[in-house]
């Protein structure tokens, strides 16, 4: 897991890795940013809890309609007023709405 | 509608629609039945709550965070992705540039969600909402 390189997206203010359980295991954050470590941790954990949620959806989704392409889920994000988190497997990265990309996020944090 | 006609119009989004505050009620476009619309708009409504109620969590250690209001969500899936922005919601494909063109648009059409969801939502509905909800 290279968190400098998820640093190199589009927006970027903070790149971490967390547990199977939401516990923060790194972090990188950008100088000047709000976040804290502390906000991190907490996003870690609300992302194990939105991916696990996620999943059950799909699952449900596609057996109820018969529509596939949901499972497996590859990633989620919650946008926030004025940065975006994006997560997946067991890394994320917070990217500024103003400079998000959000198909090259999910495609980094699908990569590792 | 316009917001959804508008979606629609993009090739690559399958479906698109708009929900209000109980959830029971929606209107949509695209390749969902009546009953599939309902189920997801109930899904984003409760989806879009509890994310509102993690973001209030964030807010309270470390004040002005730049999380709350939370404005929308996402979640990718293997072909397709759901979109959730404001009361409106997208289905769409995972084609190159769709989904930074789709949330673009919604952020943009949608507008800034303001500090009180609830009311935010069900103020769609009309009538006296700080009655209806206090």
């Amino acid at each position: 897991m290279d968190l400098q390189k998820m640093m190199d997206l589009p927006g970027a203010l903070a790149a971490f890795t967390y547990s199977d359980k939401g516990d923060l295991q790194s972090h990188v954050l950008r100088e000047g940013t709000e976040l804290t470590p502390q906000v991190l941790d907490l996003l870690a954990r609300s992302c194990v809890a939105n991916l696990a949620i996620a999943g059950m959806e799909a699952r449900g989704w596609e057996a109820l309609t018969g529509q596939s392409g949901f499972q497996p889920i590859k990633g989620f994000s919650v946008v926030g007023l004025e940065w975006s988190v994006v997560v997946n497997g067991n890394c994320g990265v917070v990217v500024k709405n103003r400079d998000a990309d959000y198909e090259a996020t999910f495609n980094a944090v699908q990569a590792d | 509608m316009r917001i959804v006609k508008q979606l629609m119009a993009i090739p690559g989004v399958i479906a698109a629609g708009e929900y209000a505050y109980r959830g029971d009620r929606f209107s949509y476009e695209g390749a969902l039945t009546d009953e599939f619309a309902r189920m997801a708009s109930i899904m984003c409504r409760a989806n879009t709550l509890s994310v509102n109620m993690q973001s209030e969590i964030f807010d309270s250690f470390s004040e002005n965070c730049g999380c709350r209001p939370v404005q929308g969500w996402i979640v990718r899936g293997a072909q397709l992705t759901v979109c959730a922005v404001g009361n409106y919601f997208a289905f769409i494909d995972n084609r190159d540039e769709l989904l930074n063109d789709v949330m673009t648009i919604m952020r943009a059409k949608v507008g800034d969600v303001q500090d009180d969801l609830l009311v935010n939502l069900y103020a769609r509905l009309g009538g006296d909402t700080k009655e209806a909800l206090y």
